[in-house]
This record gives structure tokens, C-alpha cells and sequence, in this order.
């Protein structure tokens, strides 16, 4: 299927939302009017504050990614090499993926007393043992008769990595970021709310509903999903579809 | 520097208790093509990676240009392998899979250009420089294979039946070309095939295999003059004179049987 079709299929899935919206507005009354919605959302996307709670959530998520992606990489080599590192360091990952979400959030913000670090900390620590589980199915399938070629042929290590085991393991890395990336928007939100933050998507979010401010809370719904569906189809998708150009010529 | 390039001196290998190869000895000279032919599972492959470099022996010794392989401190030899599967990187092109192999060979990056394109003119894809491989035919991806060895002019080549996986038209069109190259490139060339009658057309030399643990059963020159046909008479005559005296060596002796009744 043509780029074109593929996006027009999946801006017509979106668009489907709004006759369903339209009778939530009807039949319940916690679903505010699309129409009002619609009408508040120049001001909305105009106003500086805004932005900046939009920019704190993204710089969190980016920065608990950016730590979960360098750790869960860093665990993958450490825990293939076997031995002793394998041994000490698998019972680390099985308790990260284990431990519930809202707990890491208590427990990583009561750490560092609600501090930035708390919020990047806790995104890392959800997020890396996805990054580990997947690198890892890619580093034991990858391909020995590549590796042979590149040690006759005295590849450095460096080079070796670089356009040997590298490429070999992009689709796996891949697949585990996008995991990671749309699990990191997930506990953001929740952290934000536990963490009791001044700024930010989730508590944002939270004071609309709390204080049962329907229309902001569309809003700020709204935004979360145009911010989550860019970083996908405008930073992700791309960046995989140059990685992998190499497919497209089977 | 002595015209032997490839010295393999008593060379014995076991994995554990088991003798893959027992007290196989042999030379091979500058620009020669030799042949290795032998039956299936008699430690040829096992023979490769020692000669280059991935397995050291259990006794005896391999030496490069009068250097000796696996001594420590010895720098490994700059050698061309051609796969039985052509192992390029996908993910790079025709072009990008060369560069690697020169960068690492040390190579001056300015001899780059010249030395890739050269190479494509005389293997005939240089219009592939800049395809990936998967967009090449088996025979194209061979040939950027065959490049890859050639380009940073090796020490010697090691070519580990590079054209099973080929139909037999482009496998013959493939020999006539390699043999070709080889003679305008002055390569030294080590060949392992199942095929006699590819290996007769091919070689200078032919050494024949025992049965596992491999040893040399017989070397034979192949004086035929270059270039040859390989509907050449006296090619099949070689290949039969050969497969007889197989036939006993290579524990095939029931089907000479079967064949003779």
C-alpha cells in the first residue's frame, strides 16, 4: 500500500472518532461538546502555559527514555556475555518488568523527594527492562556467518558494532523503543499525579478533572494524543523507514 | 621473499579427542590456483579456517609469506574470502561494503574510488555501485562478493565452493570469468570445491583429500593451457582419471562395485 493511503486510511480512523464523540456528548454528561472543545482549542494552543507543561512532560519522558534506552542497551551486552554478569544482573530485569507502575512512582519520587530526577528515574526504570528483553532476543539470533566475515576481513570492534551487529539488531531495538516510548507517556501521567508536580501533562490534567473542568479536560486529552501520535508517525516511523531503506529494495 | 605464499606444514587438528584433520602438508605458489577437493565431511572447512585465521592448529604450522600464522604478536595476513553464501551487509551497498573492507585493510582512502570502480568494470556491475544487495541477482551479489576479496589485494584468496548455490549456466559463465580475473589479477587463489570437474577446469593444481581426518591423498597439476572450455575433453578425461582413483580413497567402493557389475 502506497505512504499516501496508508496515512489516509489512518487520518480516517481518527476522523471516525468524532460521530462516536458527538454521542458520548449526548447519552453521558461527563463528555464534554465537541463543538465547544473545538471552539477553545486556538486559545488553548495559544496560551504560553501551555506549552510549558507540554515541554516539562516531554523533556521528562525524553530524559527517562534517553536513561532506560543507555541502561537496558548497556544490561542486553552485559547479561549476553553469560557468566557471572548473566547470573546477577537477569534477577534486576525480572524485577523491573514486575514491579507495578504506580509503586516505582512512590518509590522513585519518595527517593529523590519529588525532584526532576524522580520523574526522568522512575520513566527509566519502567522503561529499560523492555530495552534489555528485546536487544537480547536480537543479540543471541544475531547472524554468526556476518560476525566470521567481519573478523576474516579484521573489521574493528568499533566497525564491527557499527554496520555489523548494529544494523543486525535495529529491528529489535526498534520494536523494543516504540514499547518503551509508549510506555514511558503511560507512567509519566501517573507520576505526575503521585508526585503531586506544580507542572506537567498529568497533573494538568488531574486539576481539570478533579475540579470537574470538562472542557479542559478535553483539551489537555486532546493535546496528549496530537503530541503522542507525533513523536510515533513523526519522529519514529520516519527514523525507522530510513533505517530500514535497505528493505524496500527486495 | 620466496614464491611460496601459503606453506601448510604437518598440520593436525582435533576437536577434543576427535582428529578433523591428521598431518596434511602442502604449498602453494604466487598467482597459482589450487584446487581442494575432497568428500563430503573430510575437515575441508576446518582446513579453511585455519588458513585464514579463525582456528588454530592443534599441531604443525600455517605460514604466510614466511610468516608464521597464530605465532602472538605475528599480524594477522590481509586475505579475500569468497562464501559459499556471498555475506555482504544488506544494509549497506555494493559500494559501502567494499569501503568497509578497504578501511579496514588500511587502505589510503584516496586509492578507494579508483580500486572499487575498476574492480565493478571488470566483474561487470559497476551500474550496481550504489544498489543494495538484496536488489542483486545471485550471480551480481556473487561478483560483489568476489570484489570485496579482490579489492584489497590480498596475500591470497580463499574461495569456499562459491558456486553451489548458482544454476549451472551461471556458475559456468561465473568459472570462465573467475579464472579469467584471476590470471589478469595474479592472485593467488585456494579453491575448495565438491566438484572435480569444476576444480579441473579451474586449477592449476588440484589436492585431493582423504577422508576424514583429511590428509593429501595426491596433488596433480592440471597442464592444460588457459583459457580453457569447459567442454574440454581433455577436462573430462582428468575429471574420470581422477574419480577412479577416488572412488577406493573416498571409501566409494561399492558403488565402483555396483557400477563395474
Amino acid at each position: 500500500m502506497s505512504t499516501g493511503r496508508t496515512i489516509g486510511w489512518s487520518v480516517l480512523a481518527v476522523v471516525l472518532l468524532v460521530p462516536a464523540w458527538f454521542l458520548g456528548y449526548h447519552f453521558t454528561n461527563f463528555i464534554g461538546d465537541p463543538v465547544e472543545v473545538v471552539g477553545a482549542l486556538p486559545a488553548f494552543l495559544t496560551s504560553g502555559d501551555t506549552w510549558v507543561n507540554v515541554g516539562i512532560s516531554v523533556a521528562r519522558v525524553f530524559g527517562g527514555l534517553l536513561a532506560g534506552v543507555v541502561l537496558g542497551t548497556a544490561m542486553a551486552f552485559a547479561i549476553n556475555r553469560q557468566g557471572l554478569l548473566k547470573e546477577t544482573l537477569t534477577p534486576y530485569v525480572t524485577l523491573a518488568l514486575r514491579t507495578p507502575s504506580a509503586i516505582a512512582a512512590i518509590v522513585s519520587l519518595s527517593i529523590f523527594h519529588g525532584s526532576e530526577i524522580g520523574y526522568v528515574a522512575v520513566v527509566a526504570y519502567v522503561t529499560f527492562p523492555y530495552v534489555t528483553t528485546g536487544l537480547l532476543d536480537g543479540l543471541r539470533s544475531a547472524d554468526r556467518e556476518l560476525d566470521q566475515m567481519a573478523q576474516i576481513y579484521h573489521l574493528s570492534t568499533w566497525a564491527h558494532m557499527r554496520h555489523v551487529l548494529g544494523p543486525f539488531i535495529a529491528p529489535y531495538m526498534f520494536a523494543a523503543l516504540r514499547n518503551a516510548h509508549a510506555l514511558a507517556w503511560k507512567i509519566i501521567v501517573v507520576v505526575e499525579i503521585f508526585g503531586a508536580a506544580t507542572e506537567g501533562f498529568g497533573i494538568q490534567f488531574s486539576y481539570a478533572w478533579e475540579y470537574f473542568r470538562i472542557l479542559e479536560v478535553h483539551l489537555w486529552l486532546l493535546l496528549f494524543m496530537a503530541v503522542v501520535l507525533f513523536a510515533e508517525y513523526c519522529v519514529l516511523r520516519p527514523a525507522e523507514r530510513r533505517v530500514f531503506r535497505w528493505r524496500d529494495a527486495r | 621473499m620466496s614464491d611460496i605464499v601459503i606453506r601448510v606444514d604437518d598440520l593436525s587438528v582435533s576437536y577434543g579427542n576427535v582428529p578433523a584433520i591428521s598431518n596434511l602438508a602442502f604449498n602453494v605458489r604466487r598467482g597459482e590456483i589450487v584446487c581442494v577437493v575432497g568428500p563430503s565431511g573430510c575437515g575441508k572447512s576446518t582446513m579453511l579456517n585455519v588458513l585464514s585465521g579463525l582456528l588454530p592448529p592443534t599441531h604443525g604450522s600455517v605460514s604466510v609469506n614466511d610468516q608464521v600464522l597464530y605465532r602472538s604478536g605475528q599480524p594477522l595476513p590481509r586475505l579475500g574470502y569468497v562464501f559459499q553464501t556471498h555475506r555482504l551487509l544488506p544494509w549497506r551497498t555494493v559500494r559501502q561494503n567494499l569501503e568497509l573492507v578497504l578501511a579496514a585493510a588500511g587502505i589510503p582512502k584516496a586509492e578507494w574510488d579508483g580500486r572499487i570502480r575498476s574492480l565493478l568494470d571488470v566483474l561487470q556491475i559497476s551500474r550496481f555501485i550504489d544498489s543494495w544487495p538484496m536488489r542483486l541477482s545471485g550471480g551480481q551479489r556473487l561478483r560483489a562478493s568476489i570484489a570485496r576479496a579482490l579489492v584489497i589485494e590480498p596475500s591470497y584468496i580463499l574461495m569456499d565452493e562459491p558456486f553451489s548455490t548458482l544454476d549451472e549456466v551461471t556458475a559456468r559463465t561465473m568459472r570462465h570469468e573467475l579464472s579469467s580475473i584471476v590470471a589478469r589479477t595474479r592472485s593467488t587463489v585456494i579453491f575448495v570445491t565438491h566438484s572435480i570437474r569444476e576444480a579441473v577446469f579451474l586449477a592449476d593444481r588440484l589436492i585431493i583429500l582423504t577422508r576424514s581426518p583429511a590428509r593429501v591423498f595426491e596433488e596433480k597439476v592440471v597442464d592444460i593451457e588457459r583459457p580453457r572450455l569447459y567442454e574440454d575433453s581433455r577436462i573430462g578425461q582428468i575429471e574420470a582419471e581422477v574419480v577412479e582413483r577416488v572412488l577406493d580413497a573416498w571409501g566409494l567402493d561399492d558403488r565402483k562395485r555396483a557400477e563395474a557389475a
